[in-house]
């Protein structure tokens, strides 16, 4: 079916499915088949920040004072992250934005996918700070071996998923040969291209991040980069949103709440979608070893940070239906909560001072008690 | 908001009988928790360890199987929550409740 940008077409939202239904047309919002979408997007807009926001003239300083092997845990991380907010801040609106087909869940990933670019800026924000020339980091994003490896996994489904796309809207059904490789193109198939492709996103928000959390925050519990661990808050509240979407997705899927077809892929591809997620525990367990490779650092190594994976993938799993394979029941790392809580995380600076910020605004809030002292 | 779940901040200081609950945690375990605190708040007070992470509702770290009773929510919840599940985290008791932490 070929895309169109404002389908003519009188289709009703609300009976719409999330993906493959008709094209989104008016963008409304009065009316929603998943409110929560809706929610997601207040929430995500309420987060609003910018990096430059935030000091991190302090951590010069504190980087030039670790030692090699902390300095290696330190750019490798920021250097994952920069690899995983590259993906994150095109992948879903190219991916998901042809084929969706609620006006909310459109929004929904415009909005998610905004927030991670000023994740990736953010990067650029921390590094500008430590390097007069950050260049020499960037570019070791393509070529470092560990990294790439994690690319290809990462981008692979969402690749899958935009190929076939691309194929099926500009060709429709059938058996298409593309550079002398035949491709079976359907409906199905889409569908389960695209069950796949969200299930690695899922575990991408789910694990990929907190191992590099984990490492950011264990530097600031020793008073070290606490510009970068104000950053990496930031960054962690909003991802935290952006996996609770996934969630509702793969359980909206997954209870026939909402299309069928996809609740019998969901029952059909539920292996797959489970070594989906144990190939990102595994493959954070590795990342773990090459970031120690030269030497723990204080207060973290790679057995307890490996625990804190399956710990976390534990939760994860048990979230969206799937069993808890790990042994480990108490969090291993607990001031990890601390540094996740959304209480902890800094207001921006102009929203601290609420009454010079909100300008015009009227309390419209009026209570029973406002007229205590009011006489007739 | 709902004037329904929500609680407002004016609350009377003094607790009556009616607002404080039994939680059942097991066979074992009970403590009692009051409605002028969410309930992972009441959990904490009496070294209940629970995970966490947002404490808004909207990241679902605490999810708790409620097995028994009732609960408000402070805050509407946005994390996924199956029909069985509460969050601690925003929510209080309003009956006494029997739960099973994760």
């Amino acid at each position: 079916m070929k895309y169109t940008t404002f389908n003519q077409q009188n289709s009703n939202p609300l009976a719409e499915p999330m993906f493959f239904g008709n094209p989104v047309n008016v963008a409304r919002y009065d009316q929603q088949k998943h409110q929560i979408f809706e929610k997601l997007i207040e929430k995500q807009i309420s987060f609003f920040w910018r990096p430059e926001e935030v000091d991190v003239s302090k951590d010069r300083v504190d980087f030039q004072k670790l030692s090699d092997s902390e300095k290696h845990i330190f750019i490798s991380n920021l250097k994952y992250q920069t690899l995983l907010d590259s993906v994150q801040g095109r992948s879903p609106n190219i991916a998901f934005l042809p084929i969706v087909s609620l006006p909310e869940l459109e929004t929904w990933i415009e909005t998610w996918s905004f927030f991670e670019t000023i994740h990736s800026r953010s990067y650029t924000h921390i590094l500008r700070n430590l390097f007069s020339d950050p260049s020499a980091v960037f570019e070791d994003i393509v070529l470092n071996e560990e990294i790439r490896r994690r690319a290809t996994d990462i981008s692979r489904y969402y690749d899958d998923l935009i190929f076939l796309t691309q194929l099926w809207q500009t060709q429709g059904e059938g058996m298409h040969q593309v550079d002398g490789v035949t491709y079976p193109v359907n409906l199905r198939e889409l569908k389960k291209k695209l069950y796949l492709c969200m299930n690695s996103v899922n575990a991408l928000e789910a694990i990929r991040f907190y191992v590099s959390f984990a490492c950011t925050f264990a530097f600031a519990e020793r008073e070290l980069m606490e510009g970068n661990s104000k950053i990496i808050r930031l960054i962690a509240r909003d991802e935290n949103l952006h996996l609770t979407s996934t969630q509702h997705i793969l359980n909206l899927w997954a209870r026939g709440k909402d299309d069928p077809q996809m609740q019998e892929i969901a029952e059909e591809c539920q292996d797959e979608a489970r070594a989906i997620f144990m190939n990102a525990v595994e493959q954070e367990k590795q990342w773990a070893e090459y970031l120690f490779q030269h030497g723990s650092m204080i207060g973290l190594n790679k057995d307890i940070l490996c625990q804190y994976v399956e710990f976390i993938a534990n939760h994860r799993m048990a979230a969206i239906g799937l069993d808890t394979p790990f042994e480990v029941k108490s969090n291993p790392l607990p001031w990890m909560n601390n540094y996740l809580n959304s209480d902890n995380v800094q207001v921006a600076p102009q929203e601290s001072e609420i009454s010079s910020y909100l300008v015009g605004q009227i309390d419209s809030e009026v209570s029973v008690d406002d007229f205590g002292d009011f006489d007739l | 908001m709902t004037s329904e779940t929500s609680i407002s901040d004016d609350q009377p200081a003094q607790m009556t009988q009616d607002d404080r609950f039994v939680i059942h945690l097991d066979e074992q375990t009970s403590l009692t928790c009051s409605k002028d605190k969410t309930l992972l708040e009441s959990l904490e007070a009496q070294q209940v360890d629970v995970h966490y992470h947002c404490r808004e509702g909207f990241c679902g770290a605490c999810r708790t199987k409620l097995l028994e009773g009732e609960v408000e929510y402070v805050t509407d919840p946005l994390a996924f929550i199956d029909d069985d599940e509460i969050l601690p985290c925003c929510c209080v008791p309003v009956s006494d409740l029997k739960i099973r932490l994760a």
